[in-house]
């Protein structure tokens, strides 16, 4: 930046710099070395931080246990439902907060800021009951089903979707929509051609939150997922090797690495957008 | 505009919809489908493996038996059942079909009305007369059965053979023994816990109590009061407390373990004793201190006298909403009929319920005999009210054993704060 | 915002309550619809028997509220959560800024450098995070008794991390803190390269101190993101769940490691006090709104952000 530095400083903060990159990286690092030891290794009195003999056997085993690809995809399948639908509704309701004016909109926006403070794990009493009752109705939503587990992280990821995707919407100028109307264009057409690509950012940003904010649920699936062993997510996957006393912690390691990956993944591919995007959801 | 009008006329709707909290419809009633998936929760135990084989084994027998049926078997954490529970109880229509229980649980899972009641079914089945009338009095609440008894669980204590000798320690004869020998273990040898127990291991700290003439709870008119801040209890709950010190079992380490995970580590070989089931021999025996150790009856507070024992066992119970109830009964009578109780009993040792199965092995099987000693000493039970599930699942007694063990709270608080707990869920 | 008062904005209700019916249902079901539920429940005698449907249901009226306030349990773990939650708080927020600092000094390379490694933190989720941390500070086989152990430090071999009070709370604060600076990182770095060129140039020629520089001129510029981050951090810092679940095992040992949102998860599902753990809900949802609500109030230029 244009703070000016001079040369020494700079070359010390830079040297600082890369010493925390690898403080903060090192967590990381571990989880997949310790994934990658062979047995002996992990459970040593005297820990290495390298290995000279790299095994698959903890994934082997993580793999083999009855349901952990299906855990895998349910987890998946679940994040990119949330991901889907909560890019569609929120980029609506952004829409509809920024370019049209009505009465009771600062009170919806409040409302919408309000909504991002409540604290969802202490809804977890009445959701689940009030799932019970969806699932009486609708068995495909009710407990014990991944439609229930879409409904709440989707619930959760909205407010805070449409509170980011509201400075991007706005950040639109008016006169493209103008100029869009007098060459014939309806609102529609409009809003989903050329209001929709214009806002990616922020979509970016959004999509990564709402698969975050339901790829590490924990407390949900182990509440709603009662009984329907093929339903359950990854969490409980790893719940199942870690016993203190007895804890399988190659396999805890080699889960929480697949865990991991995929969100990585997602994190690097959009990272420059996700910096711009959530720093552009904060200037709206 | 619109929103000002619609929001109101929203909110009393959903006032309307509902001012009291949702109660699940009359206890969902079942079905009989003869085929599909039959859903299992059975406990998870130290080193599950045997029981996992003997359980598949019946899997298959009863899938070849039965074309179109496909058991599946959930291994739930002892420790971690009661949210699991509520949560088949609050949503019977998504309950297991099957689920194994402890007897301690039986009249609270009565109270709910989600299991079914099994009387008949047991009168109707040829090995249900074999069953031991005291075994069963612990399946029933309100005269009624709600399981089938699957095994007996009693414990008694494990010592390390090989340490005591070099050691040259005598098996205690009284519980002051039994401390002083786990204190010169962990003396002589620090890596070793003098005994592996812990603060949430409430079935190893009952024989203390008993031992020393308390109890948990007296009923008066139908009523109960805790006992456990009575002269007694405390100085057995002390006595046990100071096992998790650092000059036997250090608190960093034990004050969280549960019975499950102290028999773990008395099985790797981390421990001199630990008091364990009948149902955990076979864990034990597969570990590394296999041939290195012997068992006997938890000593009481004089020499010669056998502290009395919790008489635990588990019953494998019906949900009543199962959508397949003639099918679940019949693999509940598989598991627990003589068959699969000698397998059973192969597998981890468990103490068979019925009468024929336990005579026939317990002649054969001389490692038995330090649990039927103590079964014949007099065993005792939790208070038999549904209130006593609800005092175990928020770990009142865990809770105070933890503070006077890690010095959070002396005897006398904490054992007031948990007869105030246990009085509250008494009501 | 100037878009939205231009004229070409249409006054269309009705269009607007089309676009926003959708999200409107979902959260009115799933957000307004649970919360009045949870104020209700807290109003019951509701355990296992009345939410399975075998007992009549009571209406207590505030009795579930008088019990919890003078329950010297629930004070102290209000007392813990909300020192627990202004620890995570605090740190990620130094942590933060001060990286976000940093990086904006520095060439390219290292700031990626550093930037990835956030990015990897946050991307972690809350459970594989959990044990790698246990991980690191397990007792037997962790690297962090090893080490220290190694360089001198020999009280720490089989040092035990999660069974002292502070010690444990200590562990769990810094993996939240490090899988929550992250967030604080990126926003403030993006309010600092934000501010223009020109004022920071005629900041200098004016012959302002970098300190003088940083609090007239960066600091009233990266203020509403600052408030964000704050709000932000506390909403996330005060939900934790998993962390210390898992991390603690349920609560730590005499469930001395309890804070609100666990105590509640515990007292509803595991002691089958539904109703308690509803009022305790109400409870923590209030304090929450209060605290945010009082910071967002603070800041005046948080209004232009609304």
């Amino acid at each position: 930046m244009a703070v000016k530095v001079r040369r020494p400083a700079r070359l010390v903060a830079e040297i600082v710099t890369v010493v925390i990159a690898g403080i903060v990286a090192f967590p990381l690092y571990w989880m997949v070395l310790s994934a990658f030891k062979p047995a002996g290794e992990i459970q040593s009195a005297h820990p290495k931080p390298w290995t000279f003999a790299p095994s698959l056997d903890s994934f082997r085993r993580v793999l083999t246990v009855s349901g952990f690809g299906r855990f895998f995809l349910n987890s998946l399948a679940v994040a990119v439902v949330v991901v889907l639908l909560s890019l569609v509704l929120s980029f609506l309701s952004a829409v509809a907060l920024t370019r049209f004016r009505f009465r009771g909109r600062g009170m919806l926006l409040v409302m919408i800021l309000v909504a991002q403070m409540v604290p969802v794990e202490a809804l977890t009493i009445p959701l689940f009951f009030l799932m019970r009752s969806v699932g009486g109705a609708v068995p495909a939503f009710g407990l014990n089903e991944l439609g229930s587990l879409v409904l709440v992280h989707l619930a959760f990821s909205l407010p805070f979707a449409i509170w980011m995707l509201r400075g991007f919407v706005a950040a639109v100028p008016a006169e493209l929509e103008e100029a869009a109307t007098l060459d014939g264009a309806s609102r529609m057409r409009f809003t989903w051609q050329i209001l929709f690509p214009l806002v990616a950012p922020g979509l970016v940003a959004v999509s990564v939150l709402a698969f975050i904010h339901a790829w590490n649920d924990f407390l949900f699936a182990k509440t709603f997922i009662i009984s329907k062993t093929e339903n359950q997510t990854l969490p409980q996957a790893i719940l199942v090797f870690f016993k203190p006393e007895d804890t399988d912690w190659g396999a805890v390691m080699a889960s929480s690495t697949l865990m991991t990956i995929p969100v990585l993944v997602f994190f690097v591919l959009v990272q420059r957008r996700l910096v711009g995007g959530t720093a552009g959801a904060v200037k709206g | 505009m619109k929103l000002r009008s619609v929001l109101p006329a929203v909110a009393t709707l959903a006032l309307l919809a509902a001012c009291a909290p949702t109660q699940s419809g009359p206890a969902a009633s079942g079905g009989n489908q003869t085929d599909g998936t039959l859903r299992v929760w059975l406990f998870d135990e130290a080193n599950r493996a045997p029981k996992e084989a003997a359980v598949k084994e019946a899997i298959t027998e009863f899938e070849a038996n039965h074309a179109g049926v496909k058991v599946d078997v959930q291994w739930v954490p002892v420790e971690g059942r009661a949210d699991k529970f509520s949560g088949a109880f609050n949503d019977p229509s998504n309950a297991p079909d099957v689920a194994e229980f402890g007897n301690t649980d039986v009249s609270s899972y009565a109270q709910t009305g989600a299991l079914s009641d099994l009387t008949k079914d047991i009168t109707n089945w040829s090995d249900g007369k074999d069953l031991l009338p005291s075994v069963l009095d612990t399946a029933k609440a309100n005269g009624k059965i709600y399981g089938i008894p699957w095994y007996t669980g009693i414990r008694a204590l494990y010592y390390r053979t090989d340490v005591f000798a070099e050691l040259g320690l005598k098996p205690p004869t009284t519980l002051a023994e039994l401390t002083d020998d786990a204190r010169k273990i962990r003396e002589k040898k620090p890596d070793l816990y003098g005994i592996a127990t812990g603060g949430k291991y409430t079935y190893a700290m009952l024989p203390f109590i008993w031992a020393n003439g308390g109890d948990l709870a007296k009923q008066d008119n139908g009523k109960w009061t805790s006992t456990v801040d009575s002269a007694q209890a405390k100085a057995g709950v002390t006595a046990y407390a100071n096992l998790i010190k650092d000059d036997i079992c250090p608190p960093a380490a034990c004050a969280n373990l549960t019975g499950t995970q102290s028999v773990t580590a008395f099985a790797g070989g981390k421990a001199g004793m630990v008091i364990g089931g009948d149902f955990n021999r076979k864990a034990v025996e597969k570990g590394a201190v296999k041939g290195k150790y012997a068992i006997m009856p938890i000593p009481g507070t004089t020499p010669g006298s056998v502290a009395p024992a919790f008489a635990g066992g588990n019953l494998l119970g019906v949900f009543g909403a199962s959508q397949r109830h003639g099918l679940a009964v019949q693999f509940a009578e598989l598991l627990a009929g003589i068959k699969y109780q000698e397998k059973m009993y192969a597998a981890m040792g468990n103490l068979p319920t019925l009468a024929s199965v336990q005579k026939k092995l317990a002649a054969s099987d001389p490692t038995l005999k330090a649990f039927v000693d103590t079964l014949s000493a007099g065993t005792k039970f939790v208070p038999s009210t549904p209130a006593w599930s609800k005092i175990d699942s928020q770990n009142v007694l865990p809770t105070a054993v933890q503070q006077i063990a890690t010095g959070g709270k002396d005897a006398n608080a904490a054992l007031a704060d948990a007869a105030a707990a246990m009085n509250k869920n008494f009501g | 915002m100037a878009a939205v008062r231009s004229a070409t904005v249409r006054r269309d209700g009705r269009a607007a309550l089309l676009y926003l019916l959708p999200a409107g249902i979902l959260l009115g079901a799933l957000l307004v619809y649970p919360i009045y539920q949870l104020v209700v429940i807290s109003l019951y005698d509701y355990g296992q028997p009345q939410a399975a449907g075998a007992a009549p249901l009571v209406f207590l009226g505030l009795d579930n509220y008088v019990n919890l306030l003078a329950d010297v349990q629930f004070w102290t773990v209000l007392g813990k959560t909300v020192g627990f939650a202004a620890a995570c708080v605090i740190g990620s927020l130094v942590v933060g800024t001060a990286l976000a600092v940093l990086a904006s000094r520095v060439r390219a390379v290292p700031r990626t450098l550093l930037f990835l490694a956030a990015l990897g933190a946050w991307a972690t989720p809350a459970i594989a995070g959990s044990y790698v941390w246990l991980f690191l500070f397990d007792t037997d086989f962790g690297l962090v008794n090893e080490v220290l152990s190694g360089i001198g430090f020999t009280g720490m071999e089989h040092h035990s991390w999660t069974f002292g009070t502070f010690g444990t709370f200590g562990l769990v604060a810094a993996e939240v803190i490090w899988c929550s600076f992250p967030f604080v990182m990126v926003t403030m770095y993006a309010g600092i390269s934000g501010v223009p060129k020109e004022t920071l140039e005629a900041a200098a020629l004016d012959g302002a101190s970098v300190w003088r520089t940083t609090r007239s001129v960066i600091l009233p510029a990266v203020r509403p993101l600052l408030t964000i981050a704050t709000v932000q951090s506390i909403i996330w810092d005060f939900k934790v769940f998993t962390q210390i679940y898992v991390m603690t095992n349920g609560g730590g040992i005499a469930g001395r490691n309890l804070i609100l949102n666990v105590y509640a998860y515990q007292q509803a599902f595991a002691g089958q006090e539904y109703g308690l753990g509803s009022a305790i809900g109400v409870v923590m949802t209030l304090l929450l709104l209060s605290i945010t609500g009082l910071y967002v109030r603070s800041q005046r230029r948080s209004a232009a952000w609304l």
